[in-house]
């Protein structure tokens, strides 16, 4: 609370107090850059944070925050710039792929320093890389079903365990309901990517040296028909996924949608675009059904890694900034401020009953990742070969020739560094 | 752009005395600066680009600064790879196409400049100066949405005209219908140019001309072929072949509409490069390409070459 | 340049002024031909079928720039009509055409860090390198056009290949030669490249403009005790407006917009310029359609200004031009 406090007045003099920072003695740069992606970190936070270091470290930290356009490209070029960022956020199935550039400076030997052994091991197979480390897990977010309880008690679903349920629910308001059961567009690959490890299936598997597109197989198949069976309720057209348009803000708010899945700010935003727009709904939250009762749907554990650059103009500092921010102290003020679990279970503060957190917290443990390969950045690039297979065998193709395509495209892409 | 009498310097004798050296040197003089810049960056950038052609070259390479020669492994990929003989037809129906309608629309446009007032001149040209200036963002943001399956312009239109089965009509469907409205959009943005560029040409043009050929009731028609064609010949061939160019080179439009999709149905050359390079960072293959892409229009173009450099020489 | 006889028959329709002399503005010239051409056609019944066929010649025209010019606009309209919606009235199932303009789309979109940081950015790279390019261009373009000298066909073969450069495929290239040169993150090299990519479209067209002012008015002013150098600036130069006006728009809006290498060459915020920003309200947490859209407008608008600026002074310069005629 004191910090707090204190945050809130040095923030307002920050700016003016720089000059009088360069008094470290370092000899090197007296300010620290740190690329964050826009909406990852809550500002109060990040300004609190820098705060605290800048009056340990007596160094000023440039946050400055990057937009998602084009941003592969600003990485790979900023990490091989001399001093042109320090600290970086990398999505976590992108790691591996920047790890194996050595553009991500080895942080193996900083493991005590950084608490290693006190992170969720789940969201550390991303940051690891050759057995070596690369970068320091930060948060991670997963999908739940976001559902209107005024529209499911009209229609007389009830929330369900199984998939089985799922569908039976969604029949229900179909059948009693003008609503859209679910919005479930063509190419929501994160979602897809749950059935496929449902079935015991995966996107690719090692073999010898590389790696083998398994797309073409009867888990993915599987997987692909309990999507259509969802997909079928929906009004969305088959060749767009969840970004395009935004389903939070630019979809939901203009439909009458009784069921989708996302991400938890996602509900947040759909939640004010929805009162803006001048409608209250009251939104429930559940885990992705799985197969059976006594287990949950899978998920991608999507989320962020902190890393230090190689080529970092200020590579101690650097360190002891990703050190701070990752702390157990940092994350544990960090888990008050989002709905993103941080990266160990110290940190995890009370959830409310019922909210998105609880929710997410209860399906972590059914957190899965993307084949952890230094190619499977590429997979996901546009145009990206799961997402065409998807939209055609939702038109019709067969899921042998639409997948067999793909694979052959999934294999090249995933073998390359 | 008249015929001209070829003479170097008129009148040496007229000339205030300077050396025969510093005359000689003038021209060269005049166009260093010109030279120096195209050679430094444009020539470096494209030699490099040769080089990196012949290397392996990614987001590995670029990012630890290390060179690992290929030979020409990246060619051999290039133009082994069925998909890029086939970009690259699609890509000069494309371009034919597109230019053609430019062209013609251009052309008519820069016409009617010419036949109207002063304030409805000033209205179109503003319409068409707001088209060419709005930045690619917009723009394709914009056509985006006119052509949205959900929240579409133009299924919105359909449906309140009654027609049935445009609730959900995806327009993006197909390579086909993407480079449709692919087209739409660059047509849109080009067409500008062309028009405006057409009518500055003929307003230099005495319009008395004109009069008098209707007047001596030649029809439109003749008097375009009779007076504009042949004034603005220099004009038609250079335009031509600048928008041959330029669309051969439009990127972010075919990309910001559908990511070359779908199933890379409306990959034009150009796209396929990026989606190599920037997309999957391949800076080798990417290279190749447009190496392979460069050779193919000069070749293409060769013939064009020939015919401005001989109007070139008509005109000196 | 023209079939003779139809000049000399401009001679006696020109009511304006001896021996082909300008006609002021257009509007002008049209009166002038309307009154000639009634004055001239002799019976009535001719008189009656010219002026209906110009009053059709007159609507028709008209129509057809209207729905030309609705069709060209509406898209920038649409720029313009979003950037003062609601954020809810932007995208929507059945558009929204009647709303209360709002102006939190330009104060969110204007209210960011270094916004007038971007603003002078953009403004210094797009002007200096239109007149760099300006400037190099015709000097290159003169002797191209007027002078003989070796390596003149190879000059403008140089110049017409160089119109073909891939430069969005190149932006990885030139990033690597700025970042071995030590050159990223400035607004000079962005400017140098920008000139650059404009310099032999401008070449080009300069070349053009010049090749078509005749020779004998330059040497008419040699006469009158000129240099050549006074010559060009007295005589020549005048007349390149629109030649000056059609490169100078070409070139300010091929920088005004540029994107993709700012992106890459510039990481700096503080070397960033007007087109990243305008991108950056699309993030992965949701489109501010309304702040990119009112974003956009602000960005357009230069040009538009620079355009009519423009078009007034080539009024002027194009009646002049018409002297050769």
């Amino acid at each position: 609370m004191k910090r707090k406090l204190m945050a809130a007045a040095t923030v307002a003099a920050m700016t003016a107090s720089v000059a009088a920072c360069g008094t470290g003695g370092e000899g090197s740069s007296d300010t620290l850059t740190v690329w964050l992606m826009t909406g990852s970190a809550p500002e109060p936070w990040l300004d609190e944070l820098n705060a605290a270091f800048e009056e340990e470290h007596g160094v000023e930290v440039n946050v400055e925050l990057q937009e998602w356009n084009g941003i592969q490209e600003r990485v790979t070029t900023a990490l091989s710039e001399d001093g042109t960022v320090d600290v970086l956020e990398v999505g976590n199935t992108q790691t591996p792929a920047f790890a194996a550039t050595s553009g991500l400076a080895d942080l193996t030997d900083l493991k005590d320093q950084l608490g290693y052994d006190a992170w969720y091991e789940s969201t550390l197979a991303t940051a690891e890389f050759d057995g070596r480390l690369h970068a320091a897990p930060w948060y991670t977010a997963n999908r739940a079903v976001i559902y209107d309880k005024a529209m499911w008690e009209e229609a007389g679903a009830e929330v369900p365990t199984t998939r089985d349920e799922w569908v039976e629910a969604l029949q229900l308001i179909e059948d009693n309901t003008d609503y859209e059961p679910i919005y479930m567009p063509g190419q929501n690959f994160y979602v897809f990517a749950g059935f496929v490890w449902d079935e015991g299936g995966d996107f690719a598997v090692e073999d010898g040296d590389g790696w083998v597109g398994t797309l073409d197989s009867p888990e993915v198949e599987a997987a692909m028909e309990f999507y259509s069976q969802l997909q079928s309720f929906s009004d969305s057209p088959t060749d767009n996924d969840e970004a395009t348009p935004q389903q939070a803000t630019e979809v939901i708010p203009q439909s009458e949608v009784a069921t989708w899945i996302g991400l938890p700010w996602q509900a947040e935003a759909a939640l004010d675009a929805l009162a803006e727009e001048g409608r209250d709904v009251d939104y429930g939250y559940f885990p992705i059904p799985g197969k059976t009762a006594d287990t949950l749907g899978s998920v991608f554990l999507g989320g962020s890694n902190l890393a230090v650059a190689e080529r970092a103009g200020n590579k101690d500092m650097a360190v002891e900034w990703l050190t701070m921010a990752t702390s157990a102290e940092w994350m544990t003020k960090f888990a008050e401020a989002t709905p993103m679990l941080p990266n160990q279970e110290a940190a995890l503060g009370e959830t409310e009953e019922g909210s998105f957190l609880e929710v997410m917290g209860e399906t972590a443990a059914y957190g899965e990742f993307f084949p952890l390969a230094p190619g499977w950045a590429n997979v996901e690039v546009v145009p990206n070969p799961i997402k065409e297979m998807m939209t055609a065998v939702l038109d019709g193709e067969a899921h042998e020739s639409a997948a067999g395509t793909a694979d052959a495209e999934l294999t090249e892409r995933i073998n390359r560094d | 752009m008249s015929a001209k009498t070829p003479d170097v310097v008129a009148a040496p004798d007229r000339q205030r005395e300077q050396g025969r050296a510093l005359t000689r040197l003038l021209p060269y003089l005049l166009i260093a600066p010109a030279v120096i810049a195209l050679g430094l960056v444009l020539g470096g950038t494209l030699f490099r680009n040769v080089l990196i052609s012949l290397q392996e070259f990614g987001r590995r390479q670029l990012i630890s600064r290390t060179t690992e020669w290929a030979g020409l492994d990246n060619y051999v990929e290039v133009l082994t790879n069925d998909r890029f003989w086939s970009t690259l037809v699609r890509t000069f129906v494309f371009m034919a196409a597109n230019v053609v309608l430019i062209m013609v629309i251009g052309t008519l446009c820069g016409l009617l400049l010419l036949r109207l007032g002063k304030r409805m001149r000033l209205v179109l040209s503003i319409s068409l100066v707001l088209a060419w200036a709005m930045p690619i963002i917009p723009s394709t943001t914009v056509f985006r949405w006119i052509f949205d399956t959900q929240f579409g312009l133009v299924n919105w239109l359909m449906r309140t005209l009654g027609f049935s089965g445009y609730d959900q009509h995806n327009w993006f469907d197909s390579g086909l219908s993407t480079l449709t409205i692919a087209t739409l959009l660059i047509v849109w943005t080009s067409v500008p140019f062309v028009a405006l560029n057409l009518y500055a040409g003929l307003t230099t043009v005495s319009g008395e001309i004109y009069e008098a050929a209707r007047m001596d009731g030649a029809s439109a028609w003749r008097i375009f072929w009779s007076i504009v064609l042949p004034i603005m010949k220099p004009f038609f061939l250079i335009t031509t072949f600048l928008e041959i160019i330029w669309v051969f080179k439009a990127f972010a439009q075919i990309y910001a509409l559908n990511g070359g999709g779908p199933n890379r149905a409306s990959e034009t050359l150009p796209v396929m490069a990026y989606v190599a390079g920037m997309g999957q960072q391949q800076y080798g293959i990417a290279a190749a390409i447009s190496v392979v892409t460069l050779l193919i229009l000069v070749v293409a173009m060769s013939f064009y070459f020939r015919l401005i450099l001989k109007q070139e020489k008509e005109q000196s | 340049m023209t079939p003779d006889k139809l000049t000399d028959r401009i001679g006696d329709v020109n009511v304006a002024g001896p021996g082909g002399a300008p006609p002021a503005g257009d509007p002008v010239r049209q009166t002038v031909a309307g009154t000639t051409r009634s004055g001239r056609g002799g019976g009535e019944a001719a008189a009656a079928r010219a002026l209906r066929a110009k009053r059709f010649g007159q609507i028709w025209p008209n129509v057809v720039a209207l729905l030309l010019s609705a069709v060209f606009i509406f898209p920038v309209y649409w720029m313009l009509a979003s950037s003062f919606k609601e954020r809810g009235d932007i995208l929507t199932k059945d558009p929204v055409f009647f709303f209360v303009p709002t102006f939190e789309n330009y104060s969110r979109a204007m209210g960011v860090d270094l916004f007038w940081t971007y603003v002078v950015n953009s403004l210094v790279v797009t002007l200096g390198a239109v007149a760099l390019a300006l400037l190099v261009a015709l000097a290159a373009g003169f002797a191209i056009a007027r002078m003989q000298f070796r390596g003149r066909r190879a000059m403008v073969l140089v110049v017409m290949m160089a119109q073909m450069a891939p430069w969005e495929v190149l932006i990885i290239v030139m990033y690597l030669n700025a970042r071995d040169l030590e050159m990223l993150n400035s607004i000079f090299t962005l400017m140098l490249i920008y000139f650059v990519m404009a310099l032999p479209f401008t070449i080009w067209t300069l070349r053009g403009f010049i090749a078509a002012v005749p020779k004998e008015l330059e040497e008419a002013a040699m006469i009158d005790g000129c240099t050549r150098t006074q010559a060009f600036f007295r005589v020549i130069f005048p007349l390149l407006a629109p030649g000056l006006m059609a490169t100078s728009i070409f070139g300010f809006i091929m920088a005004w917009n540029e994107f993709a290498m700012v992106l890459v060459l510039n990481k700096s915020p503080e070397a960033s310029t007007l087109p990243l920003w305008l991108a950056s309200f699309q993030t992965q947490f949701g489109n501010d359609w309304g702040a990119t859209m009112a974003a956009s407008t602000l960005v357009t608008l230069p040009v538009l200004i620079l355009f009519l600026i423009l078009q007034r002074r080539v009024t002027g310069g194009m009646s002049a031009g018409a002297v050769k005629g």
